[in-house]
């Protein structure tokens, strides 16, 4: 059959231009395999606290990058400049206010993404490295909290910061050398805005994104781990009954008909 | 030879995988669909907050004071996540064991969290048969939590909080006739010495340091508070104290005639 004009129209301005891409760069196929790979038919909710701790940090990503244009990094200008974002720059407040409450967001997502995991025991072979690298992301995390803190340059920042940097300077070892880098000197000292600063969004940003690249890589690669009380999970030696207590069925995420778990039920 | 465990652990691996290919649902639109909608309540929960903060006093005020590295009026609050650390340095009260709070305790969380995969080797994934990693994880969840909420409940760091009290500890005292005594207490509660000492009631007990309710009892004199406060290490050797010559001699008198007055509450 000739295809429709309306047909040959779409080919032209949608297809063409993909396969065009695929060509030289493969990458069609790949987003392909992204989308539409499997996943344990069980999955549920609890699943998608990956994916809101990454949009929380795509949230911090970008805010961070709108108040990056209004902020000033020094002790004679940054209180001012942030009461300038506050006040005077157009929705400024809520760019300064998702950033700040984000923060709080993200830390508290990436904990119970860990949970999560704990819960799942998702972190045992052959996931484990994955498990290694959001430890590394909480800990990173966390110290994007810490730098982040003191730009207010308020009261409560500055001497939280204070001590904060005199407890990593009792660190054995390490701890003094980094806490003179950190403050510049035997005192904390007016460097230490912009250093923090540059921490704050160049440093501590491009391991967390190197290490999130990382994190969904593996996830692509090994897969998701169904609910460990799920009697359809996947990888579960079907011939073996469910542990007593998870007998009923529970609906995942992904829900499947009627008539296709009976026909699972006759093959098993 | 890889051991029988290691043979388990490939088999259900190789079984997910074949699972997952023959009965999985494809990620679009099925996850994605969830994925996107608990993104936009995180998103919704964000601004949300942020509407509210801007807009209300529940979440706190906008600004604090400008930062004034010459104040002694220190008031060292991190942020919230932090207060599970914050707190845990009261534990640890004796001036050696200060380094397990601050290095010892979080380092040790982080190396067993690392590790965790490679102690918790069996293949086991149900809840039930894994007695030993829930009750570690639930005492650790409680634990952070009631760190969390003591630090958050914590009141000895707000030096602003502390200077009202200072009416209620003149009368208390009986020293609200003395000026220099009034204006020590004063000085007393913004310098930041309840954030070690206890005073009537009020402050923390952290590195060792006396509950300074009755000071003046002890007889020790003015000449001597000062000289401590100077440096504290000359009086009492040992004493982790930091100096407090940065407030100046006349401030110093101050603080020590509030120390001399305090002979513990008359009622």
């Amino acid at each position: 059959m000739a295809k429709s004009t309306r047909r040959t129209q779409l080919d032209n301005a949608v297809l063409t231009p993909l396969d065009w891409f695929e060509e030289r760069t493969g990458l069609v196929g790949g987003v392909k395999y992204l989308l539409f790979r499997n996943v344990p038919r069980d999955t549920n909710w609890m699943q998608t606290l990956g994916a809101a701790t990454l949009t929380a940090f795509l949230v911090q990503a970008t805010t961070g990058v709108f108040l990056a244009m209004y902020y000033k990094p020094d002790p004679n200008s940054a209180y001012e400049s942030i009461q300038n974002i506050t006040n005077h720059v157009t929705l400024g407040w809520l760019v300064r206010g998702m950033h700040k409450w984000g923060a709080s967001l993200f830390i508290i997502l990436m904990f119970l993404h860990m949970a999560r995991t704990f819960l799942f025991g998702a972190y045992k072979y052959p996931r484990e490295l994955n498990w290694i690298i959001g430890v590394l992301l909480l800990v990173t995390g966390m110290a994007e909290g810490f730098t982040g803190y003191l730009l207010p340059w308020d009261q409560t920042a500055y001497w939280a910061t204070v001590v904060g940097i005199n407890i990593n300077a009792t660190a054995p070892i390490a701890g003094p050398f980094i806490a003179q880098f950190l403050q510049g000197g035997s005192q904390i000292g007016p460097d230490v805005l912009a250093k923090f600063y540059s921490l704050h969004m160049l440093v501590i940003p491009g391991a967390i994104m190197a290490m999130i690249v990382l994190h969904m890589y593996l996830v692509i690669r090994l897969g998701v781990t169904s609910p460990p009380w799920s009697p359809v999970a996947a990888g579960r030696k079907r011939d073996v009954e469910a542990p007593a207590g998870f007998g009923e069925y529970r609906e995942g995420l992904i829900r499947e008909h009627a008539e296709e778990r009976e026909h699972a039920g006759e093959e098993a | 030879m890889a051991g029988k465990l290691e043979q388990e652990k490939r088999a259900e691996f190789k079984r997910y995988k074949a699972d997952v290919k023959k009965e999985g649902k494809p990620f679009f639109p099925y996850a994605v669909f969830h994925d996107t909608i608990m993104s936009l309540v995180v998103v919704g929960v964000i601004i949300g907050l942020a509407v509210i903060w801007k807009n209300t006093d529940i979440l706190g005020p906008l600004y604090q004071a400008k930062a004034d590295p010459g104040t002694t009026n220190f008031v060292p609050r991190p942020d919230w996540f932090f207060y599970f650390l914050f707190y845990l340095l009261r534990v640890f009260k004796w001036p050696e064991t200060v380094v397990l709070g601050t290095v010892g305790v979080p380092t040790l969380c982080i190396v067993l969290l690392i590790g965790l995969p490679f102690f918790d080797r069996r293949p086991e994934r149900t809840v039930l048969r894994r007695p030993v990693a829930m009750v570690a994880a639930i005492l650790v969840v409680i634990s952070m939590g009631v760190l969390t909420w003591k630090g958050a409940t914590a009141k000895e760091a707000l030096g602003s909080e502390t200077v009202s009290l200072v009416p209620t500890w003149a009368a208390k005292q009986g020293f609200a006739g003395d000026p220099v005594a009034v204006a020590g207490a004063t000085l007393f509660a913004q310098s930041g010495c309840l954030n070690c000492h206890s005073y009537l009631g009020t402050g923390s007990h952290n590195l060792g340091a006396p509950d300074l309710s009755a000071e003046g009892s002890k007889g020790r004199g003015i000449a001597w508070q000062i000289a401590h406060l100077t440096n504290p290490s000359s009086k009492t050797p040992g004493s982790p104290m930091p100096s407090f010559a940065a407030l100046g001699v006349e401030n110093l008198t101050k603080i020590a005639t509030f120390l001399e007055a305090s002979k513990g509450p008359k009622s």
